[in-house]
């Protein structure tokens, strides 16, 4: 484990890092565009300079490995001023296009003109004119002007989706990054070239000028998939969300995120929800608020004994299965519950990537959870019950992602014949509004509004924050259920304490809650 | 004082043939060599204080040392790209004498233990791919080339691979690039090739001239290499002569050899009515010297360092006064801005600005600011990149604007040439 | 519709097996492929060759650009590249190209209307001490001067 001084500051690495690799570990600042963790090293844009004591020339931090000693410094003038010859050769060709970049905001060449310090072109002569609004594929457009050819998107085709349909043609500054004939780029994982390019030369159809960066607030959380469980980033604002990008998470993801994933978030928006809960009754169908259409439907839940199921999908947390089986069985009184398992027979396929059969993020902590409780019924048992009329009334808990729910219409049609339905539901879906009986339909949170944990396929739990609400009307299943159950409901803190948090921005917000102590009490609804 | 080390019988009708080749004594040094351990064969050639002849003049003895000293099978390449403007003693060499680099490489490929081998032609040189391709041939059918070699045990194929139009090719990680069937981009460097090259594993790249000149070392050993040339740039290296010069051609002269000299007596000096005005001494990459400069400079390594220029390749190109700087130095801009790889933003993007400059200036378009500017760029495209081709496109703008500048300001002022008359466009389109 | 032919396919096969590594391939079959065409690559012959050496399209493509050797677009029966680096611009090399391009009555990078002639500027070609000089095709022509050129060229069909 070599020992190293960048900076000034010593610091121990795994024995043949490089520079670069030393520094991003310790939390070092350099400017860079072609290297990236998860990809090969390429070397190209040669803006990572570094001064190693003893040699007299300006070296790059990606491809220099570090020896026993050795004294590294990105500070000095000398190495200053190559990086702003690097930056300057960068920007001679590039197209002045910010004003309509989606990439402003969070531009490599933004970032790093603004750091080297705003000066004035010296270039005068006429930039060279590339290919502009190039369609790629399905879901990416190429700028190659604005291109700078660091090659992390042709290394992500040909060593991550190992799909090659990236190539750089020509020579020089005539070099463009392009597909061939026939061959776009549409393989699972392409829009991740588009997080990677370090500029707005490769941009997103889905996001492409739908908003502006810095109107955009971000939340970590996971997706909900797959059991995969990515660890994602979501940005949004009081408009919804906008755009999914990964985190990076060296046990569960890496750096990557499927682009099937990525477009989920759609569901989630206001345009797509449940607002109001609605009752169908003698073929008309009310509208009314979650918690009066509860308390009705409390009245033929609570106590109902055996005559009652619990239909159960795997896209909740686990601490919502925790108290929805108790309340379930303590005041439902019911041990009817059953797991609506809908990729049973997939969940063990993998890409060899990141996708997986099972398109529920949380079936292992479903689970679980019905182990604990003691609750093995079958879907059979289901069917044979409200074949029989046994079953009266059957509560579900729906899937999030519709997307993936292939059983969905053949799973409401079976339900439908249950006398009185409870169907909670985050995201529209007509199905649901051509049911027969006696239904209601319950509007839920999405797991974006709420905290929690899933596990996933490998039995790794991952706990998640509330990202923020777009459907303040909604209950998440705890609510509900305590509803059901004839409870009133309280804002519970997760704890008496207050927690402290380090973003800014939510120490603002709680000193405004606290303040605002109406708004932290809501009484009954 | 031109001298026949290695072009002693080249002016024989058929001495690329085997026949004509063993007629002179062809392979005799092989089935020498064959005799010795590859380590005497080495350090032969490491007391020859022979440097490579393709341009960069590293000791090829001590290239060769960088190999791992293991039974790992490593590949022995020669770069007969021969792109460097200026150049074209490589292609003499395989026209009239294929066999003497074929046996250069086999004795080279027992001294560094490698069993296979590839000659990397140009493209362009389409005869003499043919050519090689005939007399690899011939070799094998005497056994000197395949298995147990002439029944010493040791094997070595050899195959000739032609290019298809590439200048950065020369650089030896773009020919192994080439050779792998990528584009000829280079690679970074560490690794190294002598630890990691042609398909990841050891390689040495030598020029045609390096490999050829190990047989006569061998021949006559390293001590009578040494008598020719100087003590620290031994032995003889072919210059190809050509520019504004009576007679040119391509000379093997010892190094150390005062150019003025080689310019006056093997290029018969000026045209009538013409003066000295400008010599590259070693291909365009190398910085260009002033008629009084060239009075100073010899023939060999160190003097033309001295001088702030370099030997390269030993292509010695003539300017008189007939032609105007500028517009040369136009004329290597647009070169480096066609052959850049690509791949590296100051190469990719200064080799382009440069040209752009150049071209502004050529039209009558310039600005006094360029003047400077041209030298800014340059500067910084020097040290920063995977390979040379960013130095060899900085430095003759650099030796060029700063030996020239009154030729370049007076374009600028006036619009047009100061010694030509006219902007470029009226030149040429 | 572009095809290869028999004796085409066999000898990019046989190049296939020639070399450590069937990618080392691509540059020799490219141009047995381009001598079937016309003496041009076309993207049917890319893909052609993609298909026939179970190499991705984009590879190969990427090779295809990346040489000057390879031509992107028709060019005459007689292909005149003229040298117009500095051992030929010192020796009258861009005046001969521009003379060739009057009396062949042809722009650079155009070929002429009967398809006989394409004519070119190109870097050095390693024949500086015999400049001025051209490559037609696969030959050199060299120590010429306006009037040796134009006998050559007007020579050849």
């Amino acid at each position: 484990m070599p020992k190293c001084t960048i900076n000034g500051q010593e610091i121990e690495v795994p024995a043949g890092s490089t520079i670069i690799e030393a520094m991003h570990g310790s939390g070092q600042h350099i400017a860079h565009y072609c290297w990236h963790p998860g990809l090969s090293v390429a070397g190209v844009c040669r803006l990572c300079m570094v001064e190693i004591e003893g040699n007299p020339r300006v070296q790059i931090a990606c491809n220099t490995a570090v020896t026993e000693g050795m004294k590294i410094n990105n500070t000095s003038a000398k190495v200053k001023e190559a990086a702003k010859w690097g930056l300057d050769f960068h920007l001679i060709n590039h197209p002045l296009d910010c004003p309509i970049c989606d990439q402003a905001g969070e531009c490599g060449l933004q970032d790093q003109y603004m750091e080297f310090g705003k000066y004035d072109p010296e270039m005068a002569e006429r930039k060279v004119k590339k290919h502009k609004v190039v369609d790629l594929g399905p879901t990416v457009v190429l700028d190659s002007e604005r291109c700078i050819l660091c090659s992390r998107c042709v290394r992500f085709t040909t060593e991550v989706s190992k799909t090659n349909e990236l190539g750089i043609f020509n020579r020089g500054d005539r070099s463009e990054i392009g597909v061939v004939e026939g061959k776009p780029l549409d393989n699972k994982y392409s829009v991740n070239t588009v997080d990677i390019c370090p500029v707005g030369a490769l941009t997103s159809k889905d996001f492409r000028f739908r908003q502006r960066v810095w109107y955009l607030k971000d939340a970590d959380t996971v997706c909900n998939g797959c059991s995969t469980g990515c660890n994602v980033k979501t940005y949004f604002n009081r408009e919804g969300l906008f755009r999914v990008k990964p985190v990076h998470n060296k046990d569960v993801n890496g750096y990557w995120m499927c682009d099937e994933g990525r477009n989920l978030y759609q569901y989630a928006n206001r345009e797509h929800r449940y607002v109001k809960a609605m009752h169908r009754e003698n073929g008309a169908w009310t509208e009314m608020t979650p918690g009066a259409a509860a308390k009705e439907i409390a009245k033929f839940v609570k106590g109902a004994g055996d005559k009652a199921a619990l239909v159960l999908t795997g896209q909740y947390t686990n601490e919502e299965y925790a108290r929805v089986l108790q309340l379930w069985s303590t005041e439902v009184k019911s041990k009817k519950v059953y797991h609506w398992n809908s990729h049973e027979k997939t969940a063990a396929d993998f890409d060899g990537l990141l996708i997986r059969g099972d398109k529920n993020p949380n079936t292992k902590g479903l689970q679980a959870a019905l182990q604990q409780h003691q609750l093995s019924g079958t879907w059979a048992e289901l069917e044979a019950g409200l074949q029989s009329g046994q079953i009266h009334t059957v509560v579900v808990a729906g899937p999030e992602n519709l997307q993936f729910a292939a059983d969905f219409e053949a799973k409401v049609a079976l339900i439908n014949k249950a006398k009185k339905v409870v169907w909670m539901q985050t995201a529209k879906h007509a199905a649901l509004e051509k049911m027969s009986t006696d239904v209601w339909i319950m509007p839920m949170k999405s797991y974006l509004e709420k905290d929690g944990t899933f596990v996933n396929y490998s039995g790794r739990a991952q706990n998640f924050k509330r990202v923020t609400t777009i459907v303040s009307e909604a209950l998440n299943l705890t609510e509900a259920m305590e509803l059901f159950a004839g409870n009133q409901l309280t804002i519970r803190p997760q704890s008496d304490v207050l927690v402290e948090s380090d973003r800014p921005a939510d120490r603002v917000r709680l000193e405004h809650r606290k303040k605002n102590e109406f708004v932290f009490r809501r009484g009954p609804l | 004082m031109e001298t026949k080390l290695l072009t002693e019988h080249y002016h024989v009708e058929n001495f690329h043939t085997l026949t004509g080749y063993q007629a002179k004594g062809g392979y005799e040094v092989l089935k020498k060599a064959l005799k010795l351990q590859p380590q005497q064969i080495i350090d032969e050639v490491k007391a020859s204080g022979l440097r490579g002849r393709g341009g960069a003049g590293f000791p090829t003895g001590t290239k060769w040392g960088f190999l791992p000293k293991n039974n790992e099978p490593r590949y022995l390449l020669c770069n007969a790209d021969e792109g460097e403007p200026g150049t074209c003693k490589d292609r003499v060499m395989m026209e009239r004498a294929p066999h003497q680099l074929i046996e250069g490489m086999v004795i080279s490929g027992h001294a560094v233990g490698s069993k296979k081998g590839y000659i990397y032609v140009r493209g362009e040189y389409v005869h003499v791919i043919r050519i090689l391709e005939t007399a690899v041939k011939e070799a094998y059918a005497a056994g000197f080339l395949g298995k147990n070699i002439l029944g010493s045990g040791l094997d070595f194929d050899l195959d000739v691979y032609g290019g298809a139009g590439a200048y950065i090719v020369g650089e030896e990680t773009g020919l192994i690039s080439s050779l792998e069937g990528d584009k000829g981009q280079p690679k970074l460097k560490p690794p190294f090739p002598a630890v990691q090259g042609y398909l990841r594993k050891p390689t040495i790249v030598n020029n045609v001239e390096t490999l050829a000149a190990v047989v006569p070392i061998l021949k006559d050993g390293a001590a009578a290499y040494r008598k020719y040339g100087t003590e620290k740039s031994p032995g003889t290296k072919l210059f190809s002569l050509s520019g504004n010069i009576v007679r040119p051609g391509n000379y093997e002269v010892p190094l150390g050899y005062s150019l003025s000299d080689f310019i006056q007596k093997e290029g018969g000096g000026m045209r009538p009515g013409r003066k000295l005005k400008a010599v590259i001494p070693g291909g365009s990459s190398a910085p260009v010297l002033t008629a009084d400069e060239v009075a100073k400079a010899n023939l060999d390594y160190e003097s033309l360092a001295g001088l702030g220029s370099m030997l390269g390749s030993g292509a010695v190109i003539v300017i008189d006064d007939s032609q105007c700087m500028v517009d040369l130095l136009g004329v290597l801009m647009h070169f480096y801005h066609h052959e850049s790889c690509g791949q590296c933003t100051p190469c990719r993007e200064g080799t382009g600005w440069l040209d752009k400059i150049l071209h502004s200036i050529l039209e009558g378009k310039g600005r006094l600011q360029d003047i400077d500017l041209l030298l800014k760029v340059a500067d910084n495209m020097k040290g920063r990149t995977i390979c040379a081709l960013s130095d060899a496109a900085a430095l003759p703008v650099l030796s060029f604007v700063t030996k020239f500048r009154d030729e370049f300001e007076y374009f600028v002022r006036e619009g047009r040439s100061k010694v030509k008359g006219k902007a470029h466009a009226q030149m040429h389109h | 519709m572009f095809q290869l032919s028999a004796s085409a396919q066999e000898k990019i096969r046989s190049e296939m097996k020639r070399y450590e590594t069937k990618e080392s391939a691509i540059i020799p079959s490219l141009f047995v492929a381009q001598k079937e065409n016309n003496g041009w690559v076309s993207d049917e012959v890319l893909q052609a060759l993609a298909k026939l050496m179970e190499i991705p399209h984009s590879r190969i493509h990427e090779v295809f650009k990346f040489y000057t050797m390879f031509n992107q677009k028709p060019v005459g029966r007689n292909h005149v590249q003229v040298c117009t680096n500095i051992s030929c611009a010192v020796n009258g090399g861009r005046e001969l190209a521009d003379h060739v391009c009057k009396e062949l009555k042809v722009g650079y990078e155009e070929m002429t209307d009967d398809g006989r002639f394409s004519v070119s500027k190109v870097e050095c070609l390693g024949s500086c001490t015999t400049a001025p000089m051209m490559q037609v095709n696969e030959k050199y022509y060299e120590n010429l001067t306006p009037e040796s050129a134009m006998n050559i060229l007007r020579g050849l069909k």
